[in-house]
């Protein structure tokens, strides 16, 4: 490790509502590999993004390479040296690899793009990582590792110090991964800087050299790898803190018949091989990182994406499930962690958000029985105490809460047995989460059946009768709430399937 | 301002259409100053309302579709087709005139429905597929009619009955057939399931399709009742216009689009208004009429409403990007 | 060790079609079939004659096409180029016949003002943010009034052969020994190489593709995407005024008022010969040889018994068939 070429020092940063980032402190030497660790929404993409100018800082210092500076966009950052690479990839699909690299600082010849020259600079860049890719290729042809790599290529060509990687393994297959290593050792070794944000605690012992750990917004201390185990890293992310009345038995009746049982079931790369039962009155937590396929395993269950193979039962008959037409048929409502693009249409009010699942029950033939319709969506209104002038308001103009309850009463209306709930407190502030939370349990009183992806450790515990644990699109794990603990669904989250 | 448009009876109903009301007025008072009252009278008016007719229907059509988040402007090429083919089946052919009229309701239904399939079940882009199928409708009047033109009889002829479809004596009945299947859409855009998911379809697709809606189905439904609309508009244009020649009709579709986004329907889809479309066809008939009235070259419509559609649209995106 | 994986990265199996360039060269067969077929079916298509005559055809298309491929390859389109081409070349005409100016002045002129044409849907769409298919939809219907309007809806000839500026008509046809030689052929391929040339080696070109790629990702990497969208649409205006050259070198008279579903033809060749309605995908060489399949169908079609307009049904068809191919092949690549 050289000397400190990078420090952020008390960096602040609120949006309406949320204190994102609380005084954060982070140091990056030349020559090491720097851990960013936390838990889904504790402010590590907040923090670099507020490095690399998308974001502006409300107050606190950032020194690079021994000076103050303050980067307005990414262009700024990347003329600098600090240079991230996105976990979504921004690339041109359609142009070559060296196309690619290059895009915007073209190598000419008069008035020609020197193609040739273009191709040896990549080359010259690809055997600098001791990888092989072909520079001609087109990109979109190139798997997502591969892609991934050409991103990295791109990232030296602009002479970076800093290198920030943003869960650069998530899509990575194994092989692609140690790849990945052995291209940040080298960069490593080369005196960069490198910034490793990551979930995965083995990835966390074997490439990094010092930790830096956030919580909720706030800095929580940064450890040398070599020196703590992985329990003492997870200690920190998920902190001592005792939650407010988490459940610690399972709560559904005994003997309560399988509504939903789901065997075999595949769909595409992020889904496979999964098997779940699902009770009547349950709520069934799936827990695990981004990427590991819970939201894929509910959209191919919800008929939103097709099935490859696997069966599905609704209450001991088996059923196809091919459109979500089918899906609502056979009374599964989904909720969507993207409420804005899947859940609600937000120029709609109210009322006809909350009867678009069943508009049939509210027709006289061709007609919609609007009274009818209204009264219903009061009742609902009231029932979930929605915060909202009318029922003819529309939807955009509620809070994320408040369209989530919309939401919720939709599939309540169209009188749905089986509810999947996919991050369902994600925008949606502290007090609105409780009233969520409360629902959910009173709706598995009443008898639904109730599936929920959550990325918060929190909420799943909280919540969960059981809890099935995810990772890299197969189930790694089965726990009733009772020997579930934050440690040992990590630990399932993470682990290595070979 | 501001404040006029907080007013709740502006609220009801609504600052837009005020503001196209107030429009129309004032362009008939121009044109009745500039024609030196020569526009002051009903022979003027029931000459625009002539051209109201048919160009409502298609706006109607036209509005359903970009409702959805589509286009179509294979409206005017199809709506000559239908007066063509229908027209000679008649006069060639020796049909029954009842009959002549069901072929032109039918033509328009097969050109929506190959649309609405096109779009809703094949992803084909809506303007790919009206480009398309304004082609065919083009060709296939063409072929049909062996590339002449047609001439709907005269009210003192055989079968000339169907004009009192437009006109009894001094009685505009165009205008109240206009009126009431105005109303019959704007019932079924605003108080029918279809006109709920063509709505909802048009802004969020895929919100809807998760909520087990059969989206494609609703959204083919946009395009066949586009088609009936312009198989009716047919009717209405050879009732008052006679003679129809192969080959043309495009120049209509930038009209009936200009009334319908004039009137307050957004390009981006999920949002129309079938009074203010009917409203912004009146402007664009009586806009017709005035630069006739006026001797000025009858190009100069196109360009007008090239330029009404152009600044509607824009205020339309400006307008979004705003609320964002 | 270096050399085996690269093998192995750029060995994915390229079949036969592939290698040959695809979708073009399977358009290719198709035109050679689609010859091969009149020429059998009627004596009459087996002639010089005709040959000259499908080339004449095949200017002012194909002319339109190169340009509308720019656009296209940006994810929009340009429905203006076949009303604009009629007005800039009544325009242009106009000048030489009503005001005495030379014919070189007024060919000046009507590429200018496809060019300003080219210009004004350029900025209604990279700036104004207006769908690409309305906006010139809207300047089709203007130039169309606008070509009507100022020569006063009268046809425009413009000199015949033998008239005084007659010469520009030899820019695509000369007669040796009584032969009409097809020498705008030779401009064509002319342009189609300078066109390949922008499209495939310049900044230009680079940027067209790209903002049909990705637009905001285009952004996001510095480049001045404003300015090459509306260049796009620059370069179409700039062609549908060539365009307009050639369609009045070729035909006698200009009519106002014409002009509507000539770009029909020129982007159902565009679409043929292989460029993707959703951008980046597609060349001007494709464009030229999709051109030809339009091209023999509006003069092969009456060899063999059926009118023209025929012609104009099958071309919808053709359309369509080519953008489901297009959107199959990308479901099919996008399931990878």
């Amino acid at each position: 490790m050289g000397e400190v070429i990078l420090t952020m020092k008390g960096i602040d940063k609120s949006f309406p509502g949320v204190h994102a980032l609380d005084h954060v402190d982070l140091e990056v030497r030349k020559g090491e590999v720097h851990a960013l660790m936390g838990e889904n929404g504790a402010g590590k993409s907040t923090l670099m993004k507020v490095l690399t100018g998308i974001y502006k800082k409300d107050s606190g210092t950032i020194t690079y390479e021994g000076k103050e500076v303050e980067f307005h966009n990414t262009r700024e950052a990347q003329d600098a040296g600090v240079v991230i690479v996105h976990q979504e990839l921004n690339m041109l699909g359609h142009l070559t690899v060296a196309q690619n690299i290059f895009i915007g600082r073209e190598f000419k010849k008069g008035i020609r793009i020197d193609d040739k020259k273009m191709n040896e600079e990549a080359r010259k860049l690809f055997d600098r990582m001791h990888i092989d890719i072909d520079p001609k290729e087109t990109m979109s042809k190139l798997t997502v590792g591969k892609q991934q790599m050409c991103e990295i290529a791109k990232a030296i060509s602009h002479e970076a110090k800093v290198i920030i990687f943003d869960e650069p393994s998530a899509a990575l297959t194994e092989a692609e991964i140690e790849e990945l290593f052995k291209i940040i050792r080298d960069l490593r070794d080369q005196g960069l800087g490198i910034v490793y944000i990551s979930h995965r605690m083995d990835e966390i012992k074997v490439i990094t050299d010092r930790v830096t750990v956030m919580r909720d917004g706030a800095y929580v201390g940064t450890l040398i790898t070599k020196d703590c185990t992985k329990d003492d890293i997870i200690n920190m992310m998920v902190g001592r803190v005792i939650y407010e009345d988490p459940k610690t038995k399972n709560m559904t009746p005994k003997g309560s018949p399988v509504v939903l049982k789901v065997d075999h079931l595949n769909a595409g790369k992020m889904v496979q091989d999964v098997s779940f039962e699902l009770h009547k009155g349950e709520v069934l937590g799936f827990s695990g990182l981004m990427g590991a396929g819970r939201t894929e395993t509910m959209r191919a269950l919800f008929g939103a994406d097709p099935i490859e193979s696997g069966d599905i039962y609704i209450n001991g008959k088996k059923v196809t499930i091919k459109s979500p037409q089918d899906a609502v048929k056979h009374g599964i409502g989904y909720l969507s962690e993207d409420r804005k693009r899947f859940g609600i249409v937000v120029q709609k009010s109210v009322a006809e958000n909350t009867t678009m699942a069943d508009l049939d029950e509210f027709s006289n033939g061709p007609f919609i029985n609007k009274k009818k319709e209204k009264k219903v969506a009061e009742k609902f209104v009231e029932s979930l105490a929605t915060k909202t002038p009318s029922v003819d308001q529309l939807v955009v103009n509620l809070s994320g809460g408040n369209q989530q309850k919309v939401v919720i009463a939709k599939w309540l209306t169209r009188n749905c047995d089986i509810l999947i709930f996919d991050e369902p407190t994600r925008g949606i502030d502290v007090g609105a989460k409780n009233e969520i939370y409360k629902l959910m349990n009173r709706l598995a009183a009443e008898g639904k059946a109730i599936i929920m992806v959550s990325s918060e450790m929190t909420e799943i515990l909280r919540m969960s009768d059981r809890i099935v644990v995810m990772c890299e699109g197969k189930k790694t794990g089965e726990l009733d709430i009772s020997e579930a603990t934050q440690e040992n669904i990590m630990n399932m989250a993470t682990r290595e399937i070979n | 301002m501001e404040s006029i448009k907080q007013n709740p009876l502006v609220k009801k109903v609504g600052f837009n259409r005020i503001v196209l009301c107030i429009v129309l007025l004032l362009m008939y008072a121009l044109f009745c100053i500039l024609t030196g009252g020569d526009f002051f009278g009903m022979r003027r008016i029931l000459s625009a309302l002539n051209y109201a007719y048919f160009l409502g229907f298609l706006s109607l059509a036209v509005t359903f579709v970009i409702a959805t988040g589509g286009i179509d402007f294979s409206i005017g090429p199809v709506m000559f087709c239908c007066a063509l083919m229908s027209g000679f089946c008649f006069t060639m052919y020796g049909m029954p005139m009842p009959a002549a009229l069901v072929i032109s309701l039918i033509i328009g239904l097969a050109f929506g429905i190959f649309n609405g399939y096109l779009v809703a079940y094949w992803d084909v882009p809506s303007f790919i597929t009206s480009m398309a199928s304004m082609n065919i409708a083009k060709g296939l009047a063409s072929v049909f009619t062996k590339t002449q033109s047609v001439s709907w009889p005269q009210s003192s002829q055989d079968g000339g009955w169907f004009r009192k479809l437009v006109t009894i004596g001094d009685i505009p009945m165009g205008l109240i057939i206009l009126i009431v299947i105005a109303v019959v859409c704007a019932i079924v855009l605003n108080q029918t399931k279809m006109g709920r998911y063509i709505l909802s379809l048009g802004s969020n697709k895929e919100a809807v399709r998760l909520s087990g809606v059969n989206v494609k189905k609703w959204e083919m439904s946009a395009y066949i009742v586009c088609g009936l609309l312009v198989g009716i508009a047919a009717i209405f244009f050879v009732g008052a216009y006679s003679t129809v020649q192969p080959g043309y009709g495009d120049q209509y579709n930038n009209e009936a689009i200009a009334g319908c986004v004039m009137g307050g329907t957004s390009m981006a889809g999920g949002l129309a208004s079938i009074s203010g479309t009917i409203i912004g066809v009146f402007i664009i008939s009586l806009l017709q009429e005035g630069i006739m009235a006026l001797g000025l070259d009858k190009n100069l419509q196109l360009i007008i409403t090239g330029i009404i559609v152009i600044v509607a649209v824009f205020a339309d995106v400006v307008a979004r990007r705003r609320k964002n | 060790m270096a050399n085996k994986s690269v093998s192995k990265t750029a060995g994915t199996k390229k079949s036969f079609v592939d290698r040959m360039g695809g979708q073009q060269f399977i358009v290719l067969i198709i035109v050679i079939v689609m010859f091969i077929f009149f020429s059998a079916m009627s004596p009459g298509f087996r002639k010089y004659t005709t040959v000259v005559s499908i080339l004449d055809y095949s200017y002012y298309i194909a002319l339109m096409a190169i340009g509308v491929t720019f656009p296209l390859l940006t994810g929009g389109v340009d429905l203006s180029i076949g009303t604009g081409l009629i007005c800039y070349s009544l325009i242009g005409g106009l000048l030489v016949r009503q005001h005495g100016m030379p014919v070189a002045v007024g060919m000046i002129v009507t590429i200018l003002i496809g060019v300003i044409f080219g210009i004004i849907n350029g900025c209604l769409v990279a700036l104004m943010d207006l769908p690409p298919f309305l906006a010139t939809l809207c300047t089709c219907m203007i130039t169309r009034g606008f070509g009507a309007f100022v020569v006063g809806g009268y046809g425009i000839p413009w000199p015949a052969a033998g008239q005084d500026g007659g010469w520009f008509r030899s820019i695509f046809k000369i007669q040796v020994g009584g032969q009409n030689i097809p020498i705008g052929f030779l401009w064509i391929l002319l342009l189609v190489a300078i066109m390949s040339f922008v499209l495939n080696h310049t900044k230009m070109g680079r940027y067209t593709r790209a903002i049909g790629s990705n637009k905001e990702a285009t952004r996001l990497s510095g480049v001045n995407v404003k300015f090459y969208h509306i260049m796009a649409y620059v370069i179409c205006g700039l062609f549908a005024g060539l365009a307009a050259i050639a369609y009045s070198a070729i035909f006698a008279t200009v009519q106002p008022g014409s002009g509507a579903g000539f770009e029909m033809d020129a982007i159902g060749g565009a679409i043929v010969g292989g460029v993707s309605m959703s951008g980046a995908v597609g060349n001007v060489t494709g464009t030229l040889i999709g051109v030809f399949v339009i091209c023999l169908l509006k003069t092969g079609l009456p060899f063999i018994g059926l009118t023209a307009n025929w012609q104009q049904i099958i071309t919808g068809f053709v359309l369509i068939v080519a953008v489901l191919i297009d959107i199959f092949k990308r479901k099919k690549e996008s399931g990878k």
